[in-house]
């Protein structure tokens, strides 16, 4: 006889995990109970919403199937941020939570939300288990949706006296989806049409997103760029996953995108999508959106077509298979000679400005630290101006290699989900980087790197205000800095010695110089190669701004570039 | 105002999650019915939308794992006393329907 808490874990060990991220509790204790010798091991975080971040921060460096644990109550409303992170951001993650016992669900007992329905409208799928029985079969299939298709966030509340109760156990199911009318995947003949819009184009660009690396088509969909030779440009997500040595590459597009990028997306009359959803930090006002263009766009989710406008072709399916199948019929295809149009896009007149202003150092900061990284590190950032500044440094051709929050923008994501991302990965280089808003939202998780002695380096962009709100209110409120003053933040490097991280603080002069000076390069290298975690606080002009910058509401190319 | 049948399988949450996509958008919901038919539930819904948000509805029903089908209806007559006017909606964009059409090419 088995403990349906044993049922769980070993139902879970059969779907690949064995790193699960949580906070204990009374609903959920059996679970914990059946812990010792489940061969799943738990990362105690200092608060649900850390487990939840690192539960993604796991899964979207490894691409398997991030798992947080919580209890009922209020273990599983701190969930409820990560989750909808998840979803927008399209993360394998399965949140397992304890509720109350049966007999009490629905009489408001302690410790007790109703936590399927409040997050119904998050999660792509959920289960408020039953029966003992069907622990097996919702696991199974909590997991497969988790991962299929579009990955997502994934929900399953077992009340505490299932995981108490007893039965015989025959071992982990597996599931298999019935099919859907919508599964049909028609007739392949997308080619004709796609040669016939590209050799109709004059100015053809492609736009990356995360899709492409969700589905482990990089390779292929290198291959083809390649062979298009067609201005490209990436979302945040899609950062690293186009090699940006290649002369066509134009950095990142969007609210704080390239000035290249941005005028390139505006200009096309074709434009090729490959797994993005064209949100609105991308398209800029989406009437003016690409006004010229004719959109082909290869996506696992319908759902996420036609959103702006209707595509001109959409190719749905795994990028995996119509990525190459699209490579395969425009192999001997001759397409049109874009090299004009390659030069206006690529060429000097549209180059990235050289960063002025306020922001320099802090830019120049980032370059810093990032030309040290060894090619496979991984880099966390939070929310804010560091965030965009970081995005916009970014220059490796690692697919896996840039995590951020981009879809829902939650402050706090980036050192609990880098504890996620340094366990998946132990060997690597991992840098966090915040800002002093952020920070201090999960900051209780410098415990948690403490104690596994992560050697996670973080630093902490600190301008002493709610810094992208503050660029906001400057530059649309007249500078009513309402509340976003944090002159008075707590001294970190003294937060990180209670946690005893060791800490210190870098200032704008030590980088004024180029290249910096030796004693601050070494000063980095040791920060970098450090076998500890690491804090790293840099004081940066309160009154940076991030640039260029696409006012909301405005075309892609009304960018602004400095302050007036 | 607008009719859809939206035919799923009667689990946890399906119609609950086929609801929230209406009231997410605050759309007015004059006249709803769940029934059983032959290959599990169908509910009709009786909507005040413009094109867009039929987009984004049909789009957003399609994405939820245990929706079979979504389909524009006509009114019956206990829903025309509920609508003001009704307008024929087109079958839901095809790039999200359960059929396969011309415009949606697939590997």
């Amino acid at each position: 006889m088995h403990r349906g808490a044993e049922i769980t874990l070993q139902c879970l060990r059969a779907e690949g995990v064995d790193l699960v991220f949580g906070y204990p509790g009374g609903a959920i204790m059996p679970l914990y109970d059946a812990l010792d010798g489940s061969g799943v091991r738990h990362i105690l975080t200092r608060h649900e919403q850390g487990a939840v971040f690192a539960a993604e921060g796991y899964a979207r460096v490894t691409g398997k199937v991030g798992v947080a644990m919580a209890t009922s109550g209020p273990g599983a409303t701190n969930l409820v941020t990560g989750i909808a992170d998840a979803k927008m951001d399209s993360v394998p993650l399965v949140c397992v939570t304890g509720q109350v016992r049966s007999a009490l669900i629905g009489t408001d007992a302690f410790q007790e939300t109703d936590v399927f329905g409040l997050t119904l409208s998050l999660t792509k799928w959920s289960r408020l288990v039953k029966t003992l029985e069907e622990i097996p079969d919702v696991i199974a299939e909590g997991f497969h949706w988790a991962r299929s298709g579009r990955p997502g966030p994934v929900m399953i509340d077992i009340p505490t006296d299932l995981l108490k109760a007893k039965m015989e156990f025959g071992g982990p199911k597996k599931f298999k989806p019935h099919a859907r009318p919508s599964d049909n995947h028609g007739e392949s003949t997308f080619g004709e049409t796609l040669i016939t819009l590209l050799e109709q184009a004059r100015k053809p660009v492609a736009l990356v997103g995360a899709g492409a690396k969700l589905s482990g088509a990089i390779s292929e969909l290198r291959k083809l760029l390649d062979h298009l030779q067609v201005p490209t440009f990436a979302t945040v997500h899609g950062l690293g996953a186009v090699d940006p040595e290649k002369p066509y590459y134009l950095g990142m597009v969007g609210m704080h995108g390239t000035r290249a990028a941005n005028m390139a997306l505006h200009d096309t009359d074709l434009l090729l999508v490959f797994g993005a959803r064209l949100d609105d930090r991308v398209t800029g006002d989406p009437s003016r959106f690409a006004p010229n263009a004719r959109i082909v766009h290869f996506e696992v989710d319908p759902a996420q077509l036609d959103r702006v406008r209707a595509c001109e072709l959409p190719i749905i399916g795994d990028l995996s298979e119509t990525v190459p199948a699209c490579h395969d019929a425009l192999r001997h295809v001759k397409l049109p000679d874009w090299s004009g149009w390659r030069s206006v896009a690529c060429g000097a007149d549209r180059a990235e400005l050289d960063p002025r202003g306020l922001a320099q150092p802090t830019i120049r900061f980032l370059d810093e630290l990032f030309s040290r990284l060894p090619e496979d590190s991984v880099i966390l950032a939070d929310v804010g101006q560091h965030q965009m500044w970081a995005a916009q440094r970014y220059h490796s051709s690692s697919p896996r290699g840039f995590i951020t929050s981009g879809g829902l923008g939650a402050m706090g994501f980036a050192l609990p989900a880098a504890i996620g991302v340094q366990l998946a990965k132990p060997g690597t280089t991992v840098l966090c980087v915040s800002g002093d808003g952020g920070f201090q939202m999960n900051i209780q998780e410098l415990a948690t790197v403490h104690r596994l002695g992560l050697p996670i380096k973080m630093v902490i962009v600190d301008n002493k205000y709610l810094g992208m709100v503050r660029q906001w209110q400057q530059l649309f409120y007249q500078r009513n800095y309402a509340e976003t003053d944090l002159s008075d933040n707590p001294d970190f490097v003294a937060i990180a010695k209670a946690y005893k991280i060791h800490g210190q603080r870098i200032g704008e002069e030590a980088v004024r110089e180029f290249p910096v000076a030796k004693e601050t390069g070494d000063e980095l290298d040791r920060f970098l190669n450090s076998p500890d975690p690491e804090l790293l606080v840099f004081d940066t002009a309160p009154e940076a701004n991030v640039y260029p910058m696409v006012p909301a509401g405005a075309a892609l190319s009304e960018m602004l570039f400095e302050e007036e | 105002m607008h009719v859809f049948h939206i035919h799923y399988h009667n689990t946890q949450g399906t119609l609950m999650r086929i609801l929230n996509a209406i009231s997410r958008r605050a759309i007015e919901m004059p006249y709803v019915q769940a029934a059983p038919i032959k290959t599990g539930l169908r509910v009709t819904v009786l909507l005040d939308v413009n094109p867009k948000q039929i987009g984004q509805l049909s789009r957003d029903w399609h994405a939820i794992v245990d929706v079979t089908d979504v389909r524009a209806g006509v009114p019956t007559p206990e829903m025309q006393e509920l609508a003001s006017e009704w307008t024929a909606s087109p079958h839901p964009p095809a790039s999200a329907g359960a059929s396969v059409s011309i415009r949606t090419a697939m590997a």
